[in-house]
């Protein structure tokens, strides 16, 4: 992203002589990210009196480029009659404006019917109603559907931001600095975990390019995951099921927040804390109540409540539907599952097979409820999910995309390269998608930005441009000519895998731009992206699993 | 790849080692310089401004988009000697002869693609798509390079101890939200223009006046807007490299010869006539043609709205005279006690008539020819002596003391006088105010209020120019954090030249509270603006928000112009 310029009035560091500036500079040098472009820029922040700015201009630096992808097109722009994600959107704050509550999941199912929870519902119509207050002709019923213009772009673009804002920046923000407070981060290391966090593309490019409003539900479960860091536990289990009734995505997360929560009344520090159990018993219920109760009492009772869920769980529609990196379609390459068994067979399936492979989270999650298990196991029971369960949409990647994303306050070099080589291979299975929607140009970006700016790129200056246009190391101690190694582990097998994978993305990339397929494969790019992406993902997340076990009598420290 | 583990594995730990045996070192040396060797690089803010250089792609774009396309096909299609006769578009090439080889430059880069897409097309109105625009916004970033490498030579040619302020200098202006609305949204080529002008001034500073006369000359060859910078540079390098008062004593007027060192004479002019020559040699037999779409006089005196000068302020005067006295007639027998026709019309009837006509002539504010209903009319004239006047003021203390400091604040208030007192001033020309400003707010920080003043309410006084919805968001973010980064940054890192402060507080406190009103007043003004589209009883005052903006901003900029003058010429610790 531009620019994001800070006059480098570094000087206070260096000023010294005590013994304590030289630890100072040890832990900078030691800093993951030390030297790399996003370290560089923050680095000038570092002085006690500019610290509080840093955190705003993280923040504005990342409204801006949400704000530049949205200058791009979205999803189902110009292709009627269906449109796209953008018109399901738009077309919901219409429905939720106009019409009694008991016809919200009833209204015109053909055309994009609301099959969102109904807090996504209520969101919906809270935006409709300050759009109808700026202009009414976008939402009116019936008439508006199709409804492009620049000025409903916009508005629709702000309240993507809008919700951003409310919900996802500041959970991210409380979350690294309440990492950063509890294992004696370096300030700079607290923004730049930030930064990484809130610069991750996938979800850049999915909410403002291709048009959603995933920050809300992944939002509300950094809320969560910050009550648990905090203790609040009751609160922890509202946040949740407020995410849940967002979207019904989050419940990939379920499994390891019910277990840890559990664990934590039931078992942990003592047996049998019944007034915490009872609390957050309650706490469910009510927020359930809170989210269903309108639709209930307003919506004419059971019925409507049972069209929602109905609408939410939509079972009817096949094992997988577009391509997507997982176990089913993947699969389906050798095996024809469709074929072979009925739909309810491939529930069971795909059920079992899920089951399986979140077991061993769960029940880690019931015997070590610590908070810094919470990550990974969020990881591996959220990506069992993306991997076998049903009706998985390329999009999903962003719910265990989300806990591996905040593995950016790790300290440790290896996560690092791990979370940086997940983060860019859930990128490139977008691309199929963001293609479609000619985010090409704003994918292109974002992807190298997001790589240059955590220091993948580094090693291009010393080495292939004239020294004096090497960024000056932040601290005046380190050699002239340090560099930032791009992030790969140590194992020299996961290197070598690495960066197969890479060039394999490289090679994916270079064919579809330049090879036409051949007649009978007439998706054998779209096929190739998919596998390699599976195994990419079956490998992380069994890698995610080797971390869960070896770092259970661990503590916060070695995140 | 096993050697790389290998140095891999050690380096985590022998970097904290060797940080701390090389901490011992530095602060040895430290205590030699105090001024650690540190490269500062403009690489990261290139890269980084270049991403959002690509994503801005899709942005809207001005008429000068399509102006620039234009100039493209003349140059690409036709002979030398019609350039500047070709009017098939209404967008005629109206730039020097430098500018226009630029664009042949670029048009020899056009691929087919983009050819065929309808770039090189002489038309009436260009018929254009996606492969253009990613085209001419490429070329627009490539040849901003430039700017980044003569910013990149200033920051390495300055002394250690300055080097991190004309570091933020330089970031400051390769980042500032006037080249980003201007050149990658609104469309233009400012940042590779003014990286010639900055050359110019970087020489100047480094003592190199030969190439400091090359470099203006060329800048002037490319745009004519930085002819309101030539009296100072005229007197500049009079004073700085012709003259000789060295030791020089009046005898008779015979001692005036040696007064000049007429071999540096003989270089400067054989330099700049050089460069001219270059650059008019093949329009030679046109001229007059040529001068004519330079300079054409027929236009009115503020642009198409009213960019925030004097003249701004001289209509909203005239606007509120004219509400008041066609309101309370009698305000007008009791003005007419003290002056008489010529300053003020005839009659009410005739202001009302004239009042009527205004309205007659369409959407206010648009117009081309702007008529005064009570205020005396300005005729070109007026303005150039007003201008003239200033820029003198200006440039005398230069004929005084040639150093780098005064020559660049008589700069800096030869383009305020030109953009506040100008004929037909357009908004962007506020860039001629603020970049060589901000080479010289870091000398000290008093002058940072008047900075803060200028560029705060320039660069928001531009926010009229994106008119669409769409990016008003992203330029009011960006415009803002730039702000609050670089006037801190600033701040921090400039000292007061006297130890006692001079400054009068109520002044800074004032300043502050009218940057910060600035705000309120973009989201008003925008919140009226989207309002319209649901009552289009606001349209009827849709000139009253640009008068806001530009009466607004003109009184923040004429602020800073007061400002700066005081210090320029009865401060004295400053200069020294």
């Amino acid at each position: 992203m531009s620019s994001k310029k800070k006059g480098n009035k570094k000087s206070t560091h260096r000023k010294t002589g005590s013994s304590g500036k030289i630890v100072d500079s040890d832990e900078l040098v030691n800093d993951p990210f030390y030297a790399s472009p996003l370290y560089d820029f923050l680095a000038p922040f570092r002085p006690a009196g500019s610290q509080w700015m840093t955190h705003y201009v993280i923040i504005i630096f990342a409204l801006i480029i949400r704000l530049a992808i949205g200058l791009g097109p979205y999803s189902g722009m110009n292709t009627p009659p269906m449109f796209g994600d953008f018109e399901a959107q738009r077309h919901w704050m219409e429905i939720t404006q106009h019409l009694p509550l008991s016809e919200w999941y009833w209204f015109d199912l053909q055309y994009w019917g609301l099959d969102y929870p109904p807090l996504t519902a209520y969101h919906s119509y809270l935006l409709g109603r300050i759009g109808t207050f700026v202009f009414p002709d976008w939402f009116k019923l019936n008439d508006s559907r199709g409804y492009e213009t620049d000025g409903i772009k916009t508005f629709m673009r702000l309240t993507v931001v809008l919700s951003d804002i409310i919900f996802y920046i500041p959970a991210v923000i409380y979350f690294t600095k309440w990492i950063g407070r509890h294992r004696n981060q370096s300030p700079v290391s607290q923004y730049i975990a930030a930064a990484a966090i809130l610069f991750q593309p996938c979800l850049l490019l999915i909410d403002h390019g291709h048009f959603q409003y995933n920050s809300v539900m992944l939002g509300l479960t950094i809320y969560t995951i910050n009550n648990l860091l905090d203790g609040f536990y009751s609160m922890a289990a509202v946040c949740f099921v407020w995410s849940i009734c967002f979207k019904q995505m989050s419940l990939y997360y379920a499994p390891i927040f019910f277990a840890y929560l559990l664990s934590k009344s039931l078992f942990f520090p003592r047996w049998f804390n019944i007034p915490r159990f009872t609390g957050i018993a309650i706490a469910t219920v009510l927020a359930f109540i809170s989210a269903f109760g309108p639709l209930y009492v307003f919506g004419g009772g059971i019925p409507t409540l049972l069209q929602s869920v109905h609408r939410i769980f939509p079972f009817a529609r096949g094992i997988f539907e577009d391509k997507v990196a997982n176990f089913w379609c993947v699969g389906n390459l050798f095996i024809k599952f469709k074929q072979l068994y009925t739909p309810e067979q491939l529930q069971l399936y795909s059920l079992v097979l899920t089951v399986a492979g979140f077991i061993p989270a769960f029940i880690m999650s019931i015997l070590y409820p610590r908070k810094h298990l919470l990550p990974y196991a969020l990881t591996t029971c959220a990506f069992s999910f993306y991997l076998f369960s049903f009706q998985v949409h390329e999009k999903t990647i962003l719910v265990p995309l989300l806990p591996v994303t905040l593995l950016y306050t790790s300290n440790d070099r290896n996560v690092l390269s791990f979370i940086c080589w997940i983060g860019n291979v859930s990128l490139f299975t977008l691309w199929p998608l963001l293609k479609k929607d000619n985010l090409c140009l704003q994918y292109t970006t974002c992807f190298i930005m997001y790589n240059w700016l955590l220091g993948n790129f580094s090693f291009v200056t010393p080495r292939f441009l004239p020294r004096f246009l090497t960024p000056g190391p932040p601290v005046s101690t380190t050699d002239k000519d340090y560099r930032r190694r791009s992030l790969l582990p140590n194992n020299i097998l996961w290197k070598i895998i690495i960066c197969c994978s890479y060039i394999g993305m490289l090679a994916i990339h270079l064919g579809e731009m330049f090879v036409q397929p051949p007649k009978q494969y007439p998706d054998l790019w779209v096929i190739l992206n998919c596998v390699v992406g599976f195994g990419c993902f079956v490998l992380f997340w069994l890698w995610g699993y080797y971390k869960l076990f070896t770092l259970r009598n661990k503590n916060i420290q070695s995140l | 790849m096993s050697e790389e583990i290998v140095i891999d594995d050690i380096s985590s730990k022998s970097v904290s080692k060797d940080a701390s045996i090389s901490y011992i070192d530095s602060s040895a040396i430290n205590n030699k310089s105090e001024v650690p060797d540190r490269r500062y690089s403009l690489w990261n803010f290139w890269i980084c401004g270049l991403f959002l250089k690509v994503l801005l792609f899709p942005d809207y774009f001005s008429t000068d988009f399509d102006v620039h396309r234009n100039w493209l096909a003349i140059t690409h299609n036709l002979p030398i000697s019609e350039w500047y006769y070709e009017n098939t578009s209404q967008w005629t090439l109206d730039y020097p002869p430098f500018f226009a080889y630029f664009e042949w430059f670029l048009s020899q880069f056009v691929p087919p693609v983009v050819k065929k897409d309808g770039c090189l097309d002489i038309v009436e109105v260009g018929q254009f798509g996606w492969p253009t625009v990613f085209f001419q916004r490429t070329t627009v970033i490539v040849s901003e390079i430039l700017l980044y490498a003569v910013l990149q030579y200033y920051v390495n040619t300055t002394s250690k101890v300055r080097r991190s302020q004309s570091f933020i200098v330089a970031t400051s202006i390769v980042v500032s939200p006037g080249f980003l609305i201007i050149d990658h949204i609104h469309f233009q080529y400012n940042g590779f223009l003014f990286a010639i002008f900055i050359a110019s001034i970087v020489t100047a500073r480094n003592g190199n006046y030969l190439w400091c006369a090359a470099f203006y000359s060329i800048a002037l060859c490319f745009k004519h807007i930085f002819l309101y910078m030539a009296p100072c540079y005229f007197v500049f390098l009079l004073r700085a490299y012709v003259l000789n008062f060295e030791d020089f004593k009046f005898k008779s007027y015979k001692d005036l010869l040696f007064l000049v060192k007429w071999c540096h004479l003989l270089k400067l002019a054989s330099i700049v006539i050089g460069v001219f020559s270059v650059c008019f040699a093949p329009f030679i037999f046109q001229m007059p043609q040529v001068l004519s779409r330079l300079f054409p006089f027929s236009r009115g005196l503020t642009h198409a709205y009213w960019a925030p000068n004097f003249w701004a302020l001289y209509s909203f005067a005239d606007k509120i005279l004219s509400i008041i006295i066609l309101r309370v007639p009698y305000i007008y027998t009791f003005i007419t006690r003290f002056i008489s026709s010529p300053l003020i019309p005839a009659s009410v009837n005739e202001i009302r008539q004239r009042v009527q006509e205004a309205s007659n002539n369409g959407s206010k504010g648009l117009v081309q020819d702007v008529i005064f209903t009570v205020l005396p009319q300005i005729p070109p004239k007026v303005t150039f002596i007003l201008t003239i006047f200033y820029q003198i003021l200006a440039v005398i203390p230069v004929l005084f003391d040639p150093s780098f400091k005064r020559f660049i604040g008589s700069l800096t208030l030869c383009g305020l006088a030109s953009y506040l007192f100008g004929w037909h001033v357009h908004e962007k020309a506020i860039l001629l105010v603020i970049i060589p400003f901000s080479f010289l707010v870091v000398l000290d920080r008093r002058l940072l209020v008047s900075f803060m003043l200028v560029s705060a309410a320039g660069y928001v006084s531009l926010f009229p120019l994106l008119y669409e919805n769409a990016d008003f968001a992203l330029k009011c973010l960006y415009t803002f954090v730039w702000c609050v980064i670089y006037f801190f940054a600033i701040r921090k890192t400039t000292k007061l030249s006297s130890s006692v402060e001079r400054r009068v507080f109520f002044m800074d406190r004032l300043a502050i509270i009218y940057i910060c009103l600035l705000l309120p007043m973009v989201l008003g003004v925008q919140f009226f603006d989207v309002m319209k589209w649901k009552y289009p009883l606001f349209e009827k005052f849709e000139f009253l928000g640009l008068m806001t903006y530009s009466v607004y901003c003109s009184l923040g900029i004429i602020g800073s112009w007061v400002g700066i003058s005081w210090l320029y010429n009865f401060d004295e610790p400053l200069w020294e």
